[in-house]
């Protein structure tokens, strides 16, 4: 064993030791203590419930529950609408700023304005803006003579996932603006001029040019945004906090009331073991499309 | 001998702002020099001011103050659940309230055991007996909240709209005696878009609190005495119609099922309500020409009767709570005592709140005749004529559980989702449930 660690082979192990034992301590340790209290009825302030076990009662209750499972599917049309909007508006906004040649640099440091936001403060602010008596909307509304009664936005169940769509797709169209950005500007020109050469239209150049090159970068995007999607918890737990009448609630409010509220942590942690199954089907999802862009990037075709 | 001095000294350079209401100090404060107590503390405008007297107890005692944590109550209560959770109570002094304190088990400790019963009868007997768990002191309470009515005066005494209520209703229009005359003119009053009657905390703990106020006026209570959920009684159907009919009336903003009581606050100063049940912290707000549309003619009443004759009037208190683990539990007593004490309950009340100290009513009234504030006066009679029956929600560590299925049930029956009678039989399930795993209910 002595000799093992001594050995040039040890070197990487013994280099990497020090990562492995912090992903340990604040991966592994946390993922497996809160699996355990998905089994036990453990209530936040009441450390002895850590070890009252309670077998399956809690998958029991989150799976046979249909609030649980509205939310879920709410949760999965909230992302899936959000995601394409803000890829959609990300990449034209990246598009037209990669036109302009001057101002471009303070263009872009604008465009982050919205990242730079707490999300409480986002929710705040959309939660005055699309409130039905004093809200800015309507009054502009008023105003141009478009409505005569007020809009209650946040209380209509199709308005108020609207209202929290918008929200969500104000703060986060940047974060894709910016890595497409990035991708655009690292677009080796030649293909391109080549392509106008051969009298392809600026179309054409975008379809099979611009878009495979990026496709990557989108992937990538996409990845990095449907797991922290969940940054938007703070801005619904501020407009509608899951209502009226768990209208708007998703899984990040419904598990947040569910452990910190009511501390009930291991009911919260199974209701968390049950919905990881969507964060890993859209990671596996955008990591296959990535790999095929990469494959297809390579020059393979 | 020369602590008291300084003790005396000190306590009458800050009564100096009272002129004369000034009375002798007979707690001890103590000196805990190089103690430094580390504390966490409930952030916001309205609860900082008090914090400016800090100073003055690290200059009496000697000790120093660190404010570990300064938040929200929400995020407070998250993170005071986590300090539990993790073993590490390292604090000594914690904001509290009447709604959150059940929860927290033998966090804090019976402030009986360190502070004189001498001290403690200074304090509102019935907010005092509101900051008990289980028979233990467990908050020393700071401002008190319960609600009462705002109404705008220019309205009510409107000739034209007195001959309409009277030519309908055959009564007179005066701030009203009961829920249901409460009800009659909202609707009479509104004039969407731009007036409404009122409006309601529509989500969270605050619309599971205004059903309560509703439901005991009317004779109904959330639990019975052996902790069965009861609230789908007829009292408590009667009172989510009240929600619903003026709802449906369109008497309130339809958003209001989304308000908070920042939005409320916002709609009554803009002056697009008639009336507004609500806590006394707004008073000061609604009376500030900068920020009221209504601050001429803003007049108070005591909330309305239910249909059993008698108010249900919600209450609870900001206060402030010591820790069992606290190396230096007098020196932490000694802080909750000073910013709960004679001259930051003038503090508070001079801003608009409701003191927990039987001897700052008088002195605040005073205080505000003294300072052309005349109709504060009002304001502090109407909201004291309340505390007597206001009662606090169940003083048990599941309220926040049960009240997170009553709310969105409510919400659920007032927006037309759901029948009444079955909204509440679902909630009532839901929490017959949460009350069987806490082992309360068999």
């Amino acid at each position: 064993m002595t000799r093992f660690f001594r050995s040039p082979q040890a070197t990487p192990y013994l280099l990497l030791l020090p990562a492995i034992a912090v992903i340990l301590a604040v991966v592994l340790v946390p993922l497996l203590v809160s699996l355990w209290t998905s089994f036990t009825g453990y209530n936040l302030t009441k450390p002895a419930t850590l070890f009252q076990w309670v077998g399956l009662r809690n998958y029991q209750r989150v799976l046979a529950s249909s609030d649980f499972w509205w939310a879920f599917g709410r949760t999965v049309l909230f992302i899936t609408i959000a995601l394409n909007l803000e890829l959609l508006l990300g990449l034209g906004l990246a598009l037209l700023v990669n036109k302009i040649t001057w101002g471009q640099r303070t263009l872009r440091t604008i465009m982050m304005f919205p990242m730079m936001f707490s999300p409480i403060l986002v929710g705040f602010q959309f939660k005055y803006l699309f409130n039905d008596a004093v809200g800015l909307v309507n009054n502009a509304l008023f105003d141009l003579g478009l409505i005569r009664e007020p809009i209650a936005w946040l209380v209509d169940p199709i308005l108020a996932n609207f209202a929290i769509i918008f929200a969500e797709v104000w703060m986060s169209t940047s974060v894709f603006a910016i890595l497409l950005l990035a991708g655009l500007m690292a677009l080796p020109k030649e293909p391109l001029e080549a392509a106008r050469v051969d009298g392809c239209n600026p179309w054409q150049v975008f379809r099979h040019i611009t878009l495979p090159f990026l496709m990557p970068f989108i992937y990538i995007a996409m990845t990095i945004r449907s797991l922290d999607v969940a940054r938007a918890y703070d801005m619904v737990r501020i407009m509608t906090n899951g209502g009226p009448a768990g209208r708007t609630e998703l899984l990040w409010t419904l598990m947040t009331r569910t452990g910190y509220q009511n501390s009930q942590m291991g009911m919260a942690n199974a209701m968390g073991y049950v919905s990881i199954i969507l964060s890993i089907a859209f990671t596996v999802f955008y990591y296959r499309k990535l790999t095929q862009a990469r494959t297809f990037m390579g020059g393979a075709q | 001998m020369s602590n008291k001095l300084t003790t005396a000294l000190l306590a009458s350079c800050a009564l100096g702002l009272l002129s004369g209401a000034a009375m002798a100090q007979d707690f001890d404060y103590g000196k805990f020099d190089g103690y430094t107590l580390k504390v966490k503390l409930i952030g916001g405008t309205q609860y900082e001011k008090l914090y400016t007297r800090i100073p003055e107890w690290e200059a009496l005692t000697g000790a120093k103050v660190e404010i570990v944590s300064s938040k929200n109550h929400f995020d407070l209560d998250r993170e005071i659940k986590q300090d539990i959770a993790s073993g590490s109570i390292t604090w000594c002094v914690g904001s509290n309230h009447t709604s959150f304190a059940p929860q927290y088990g033998d966090l804090y400790v019976d402030l009986k055991e360190l502070i004189p019963q001498s001290e403690l009868d200074k304090y509102v007997p019935g907010t005092l007996a509101s900051a008990m768990v289980d028979g233990r002191l467990v908050q020393l309470p700071r401002v008190t909240d319960v609600s009462n009515l705002y109404y705008r005066k220019s309205l009510y005494e409107d000739p034209a709209r007195q001959a309409a209520y009277k030519e309908k209703f055959g009564t007179d229009l005066a701030p009203p005696q009961t829920f249901d005359e409460l009800k009659q003119q909202v609707i009479f009053f509104a004039d969407p878009p731009n007036l409404y009657g009122t409006a309601f905390a529509g989500k969270d703990e605050g619309m599971s609190g205004r059903f309560m106020e509703i439901l005991r006026a009317n004779g109904g209570d959330i639990f019975d005495e052996n902790w069965k959920p009861i609230f789908n009684s007829q009292a408590g159907v009667d009172a989510v119609n009240w929600f619903k009919d003026i709802y449906d009336a369109k008497a309130v903003p339809a958003g209001t099922i989304n308000y908070t009581w920042d939005d409320i606050g916002a709609a009554m100063a803009a002056g697009q309500l008639a009336v507004d049940l609500d806590w006394p912290g707004f008073a000061g707000f609604y009376s500030d020409p900068n920020a009221s549309k209504i601050a001429s003619e803003l007049g108070f009443a005591t909330a309305p009767k239910g249909t059993a004759g008698i108010r249900g009037g919600w209450s609870g208190s900001h206060s402030f709570s010591v820790t069992q683990q606290c190396d230096n539990k007098p020196a932490a007593a000694s802080f909750a005592v000073f910013l709960t004490n004679d001259e930051s309950e003038m503090m508070e009340a001079q801003a608009g709140n409701l003191p927990t100290r039987t001897a700052t009513y008088p002195a605040v009234k005073e205080w505000f005749k003294a300072n052309d504030k005349a109709f504060m006066v009002d304001m502090f009679t109407a909201w004291e004529a309340s505390l007597a029956e206001a009662r606090t929600p169940p003083l048990i560590a599941q309220w926040i559980e049960v009240s997170n299925v009553i709310w969105p049930n409510v919400q659920a029956a007032i927006v037309g989702q759901k029948p009444v009678q079955q909204a509440l039989d679902d909630a009532v399930a839901e929490a017959t449930v949460i009350m069987q795993d806490a082992g309360l209910l068999q």
